[in-house]
């Protein structure tokens, strides 16, 4: 189930509601879990049983954990345990078909091809019980107090299968208070609507957009990357704004994810406001541990190299994938080698280059068969002959123009910045009329709609 | 204050179209998109169930079609597109952008010269390419199958290339639908039976008369559009006929009337996708047979034909293959027609060989 449908915006979110505001604070996490769990069972009916194992295994893996505190072995013998549980099991359901066609290709073996289901939302829920897991082991915070806790917190649905990559320490207050305000709960409603529309009204918009592109010309294979760029801009930061606002409906306080990518003024400040759960997550759990920047240079550039590979291979079992993540580590160590300082230097220059590497990756990140990106890219800088423009571009640009200008506008803070110098009393007064506005033009969206895919749902 | 209002205003659109939903009458067609809509799904333990349930609410959600006219209000004053599932207005006519598929067109050339094989030499065979309605449409802003290639390509073909681009005009098509009108084919009939070497004779028609026809393209523009007359003709001619469906053998009469009240009332034109029938004339104004291979173009114009031939086959190149109907006729000395669309023309992997 996604969160831009009828199902669950009318009936899954409605019952919720009702259900955890009439059920007294010390069952609301007990109705949460419920409610994930059947969240969960609907889109995933079979694959449930890995999300509870998931959820038992980690949560007694910590316990123990926790008990055996002072005998070291023992306590070390665990987490590893329990990361290895967390880590083969992502490996299997996300990278043995990948493994195994490499090992076809590179020995010119016949090894069979496995059918395997990809759990939804793996990725994120394993990366968050190996956080937990760490946390704990380093005696960070506390351990759930309960299984029915730790369980609410791993399979908590509005961060379920998309993320944000929420830690135990940053909910546990939220998870034992269960407290709700008036203020949280129309923020909530205003992050939601907000995030639905990014993803109706401009993502999926901006995705038939691309659809239509095609004829070969160089201004489409430009259009292409930059639209896409936005799409997944606003398919993903729409899913994290409906995800903080949904916790904010249920009085969870889950952190931003994104802060504006596109104004960055270097690649390094990009990683800082894009995903920046995932950031943050291989920056605590990978790179630090192994040395961060304090160890020898050539140490220093692996460590970044092995961190950036495994952040490309997180985001799908493909060659695109590692090449896309390898791609931003090369151009992170030239950043903090020596480019930095020359960027530093100019005005306009520093977001150009920004915005152009970003696009660039994204047409990595949106191409697996690698004849094409390189076809694609090709098209992009004038190596291939094909003409400059033709009549569907042409057409297509125009009958897009408007939707691409609101995209790009939008993934700024332009707007934001306009109220907050000017406020005034008519924006006061439009503002519930305008969102409520926004959210019935959505649903007439999903309504008509033949493109509703998320995009990150498949990492 | 203001945060209340938020939550009221939320809470009531939210559950209100929730009960309303649940409590409203559901309807198995709709009238606005001329199309069945889904059922409750049975529960089932797959992946999918829950894509199946949110279709159905889509299909039956309150206000549905108000919803559908917002959004392309929306599209066409707020994003100030040009089209709407790439449909657009123009003078009340709807006409659909169509990129050009060239393998397809090729496809339909090798299909046409693969069928001509299995014809005898003393078949004189025809090529009618009806364009689509958007060749008409004069408008920058727009996309549409590259018609000269369609018909360049097949010029070098030893077959009668029976041009009636500059016979038809727009008017000769529904507004809503991208079928040709029965009533307005006088002269297309007219300038085919002359390449066809046969004598045009006025003869006197009878015009039937269904109000309000909804066609194929009505249930994607959603908004409010002036809708056409469907007009069926008679004469005795088309009265007195015998008709065979191969696949609905309860009907013998050109015009399925029961159709007129279905989901696609063109359909009452030879039953809509009958893929074989046979029209027997014993009071033909010649003894000539005709052979049509035809796509749905071809269901209001053929009815037209019937006077002038004593038998006329239709076979609907979409649903038959050649070693079924090559079972059924013996090509001798028919007049064959191909009678297709350039749509057709432009998705001709549908065609069965």
């Amino acid at each position: 189930m996604i969160f831009s449908s009828i199902l669950f915006i009318f009936y899954f979110l409605t019952t919720l509601l009702l259900i955890y505001f009439i059920t007294p604070k010390k069952y609301k996490n007990l109705v949460l879990l419920i409610f994930s769990l059947l969240f969960y069972f609907l889109g995933e009916p079979k694959n449930i049983i890995f999300l509870i194992l998931s959820c038992i295994i980690n949560y007694y893996l910590s316990y123990f954990i926790v008990k055996y505190q002072k005998k070291k072995i023992l306590k070390k013998t665990l987490l590893i345990l329990g990361l290895s549980y967390n880590i083969i099991t992502l490996i299997y359901f996300k990278y043995t078909n990948f493994l195994l066609n490499n090992l076809n290709n590179i020995f010119n073996l016949n090894l069979k091809i496995i059918n395997i289901l990809l759990p939804i939302g793996i990725s994120f829920y394993t990366f968050q019980a190996i956080s937990y897991l760490i946390d704990v082991y380093n005696n960070k915070h506390d351990k759930a107090t309960n299984l029915i806790e730790f369980a609410t917190y791993l399979t908590l649905f509005p961060q379920l299968i998309a993320g944000p990559i929420v830690r135990f320490v940053d909910i546990k207050d939220d998870l034992n208070k269960n407290h709700i305000t008036k203020e949280d709960f129309s923020l909530g409603i205003k992050r939601f609507i907000i995030g639905l529309a990014k993803k109706v009204l401009l993502a999926n918009t901006l995705g038939e957009f691309i659809l239509k592109l095609t004829t070969k010309t160089i201004l489409s294979s430009w259009l292409k990357p930059i639209s896409y760029t936005l799409q997944i801009y606003f398919d993903f930061s729409g899913y994290s704004d409906m995800a903080i606002g949904i916790g904010l409906m249920l009085g969870f306080h889950f952190k931003e994810n994104f802060n504006y990518p596109f104004i960055a003024n270097s690649v390094t400040n990009f990683w800082r406001r894009w995903h920046i759960s995932l950031s943050y997550w291989f920056r605590d759990y990978i790179y630090i541990p192994l040395g961060g920047n304090r160890v020898n240079k050539l140490k220093w550039i692996l460590n970044i190299l092995i961190v950036w590979s495994l952040t490309g291979l997180w985001h799908g079992a493909s060659w695109n994938f590692l090449i896309w993540g390898v791609y931003f580590g090369i151009i992170l160590i030239i950043e903090k080698l020596f480019l930095k300082k020359y960027l530093e230097k100019t005005k306009v220059l520093k977001y150009i280059y920004t915005i152009l590497i970003v696009i660039i990756s994204f047409l990595i990140f949106s191409n697996e068969n690698l004849d094409t990106l390189i076809t694609e890219f090709k098209n992009m800088f004038f190596l291939n002959k094909i003409p400059f423009t033709d009549n569907v571009t042409n057409f297509y640009l125009k009958d897009y123009f408007m939707l691409l200008a609101i995209g790009i506008i939008s993934s700024t803070p332009i707007l934001k910045t306009i109220t907050k110098k000017y406020p005034n009393k008519i924006f006061n007064i439009l503002e519930i009329p305008i969102l409520l506005i926004i959210f019935l033009i959505s649903i007439a969206f999903l309504i008509d709609a033949s493109f509703n895919p998320f995009l990150y749902f498949r990492f | 204050m203001k945060d209340k209002i938020l939550i009221i205003s939320f809470l009531i659109i939210i559950y209100g179209f929730a009960i309303t939903l649940i409590i409203l009458p559901k309807k198995t067609i709709s009238n606005t998109e001329n199309r069945y809509l889904k059922e409750f799904p049975e529960f089932k333990l797959t992946n999918d169930y829950s894509n199946s349930l949110d279709t159905y609410l889509l299909d039956h959600f309150p206000l549905r079609d108000n919803f559908l006219s917002l959004k392309a209000y929306y599209s066409y004053n707020i994003l100030r597109k040009i089209e709407n599932n790439n449909l657009v207005i123009n003078k009340a006519q709807i006409y659909k952008m169509e990129n050009t598929n060239y393998k397809s067109i090729d496809n339909y050339y090798d299909y046409i010269t693969k069928t001509m094989s299995y014809l005898n030499p003393n078949n004189k065979v025809s090529l009618v390419l009806i364009p689509d309605k958007n060749y008409y449409l004069d408008k920058k802003d727009f996309i549409k199958i590259d018609y000269d290639y369609i018909y360049s390509k097949f010029d070098n073909l030893d077959i009668n290339l029976i041009d009636v681009r500059n016979i038809l005009k727009s008017d000769d098509y529904y507004l809503t639908d991208t079928h040709l009108k029965q009533e307005s084919l006088e002269d297309f009939i007219k300038y085919l039976l002359k390449n066809l070497d046969i004598t045009y004779k006025d003869i006197p028609y009878t015009y039937h008369y269904y109000e309000n026809f909804k066609g194929v393209y009505y249930k994607d523009i959603h908004i409010k559009s002036k809708l056409d007359t469907l007009t069926y003709l008679t004469n005795p001619y088309i009265d007195n006929c015998k008709v065979k469906y191969l696949e609905n053998s309860k009907l013998d009469k050109v015009y399925n009337l029961d159709k007129l009240d279905s989901r696609d009332s063109y359909e009452v034109y030879l039953d809509g996708a009958s893929s074989f029938i046979e029209i027997t004339n014993s009071n033909s104004l010649n003894d000539k047979e005709l052979v049509i291979f035809r796509d749905s173009f071809g269901s209001s114009i053929t009815p037209l034909l019937i006077p002038y031939y004593s038998k006329i086959i239709v076979i609907d190149n979409r649903y038959i293959a050649s070693k079924i109907y090559l079972n059924l006729i013996d090509f001798n000395k028919q007049d064959v027609l191909f009678l297709n669309s350039t749509l057709l023309v432009n998705q001709s992997f549908t065609l069965k060989k």
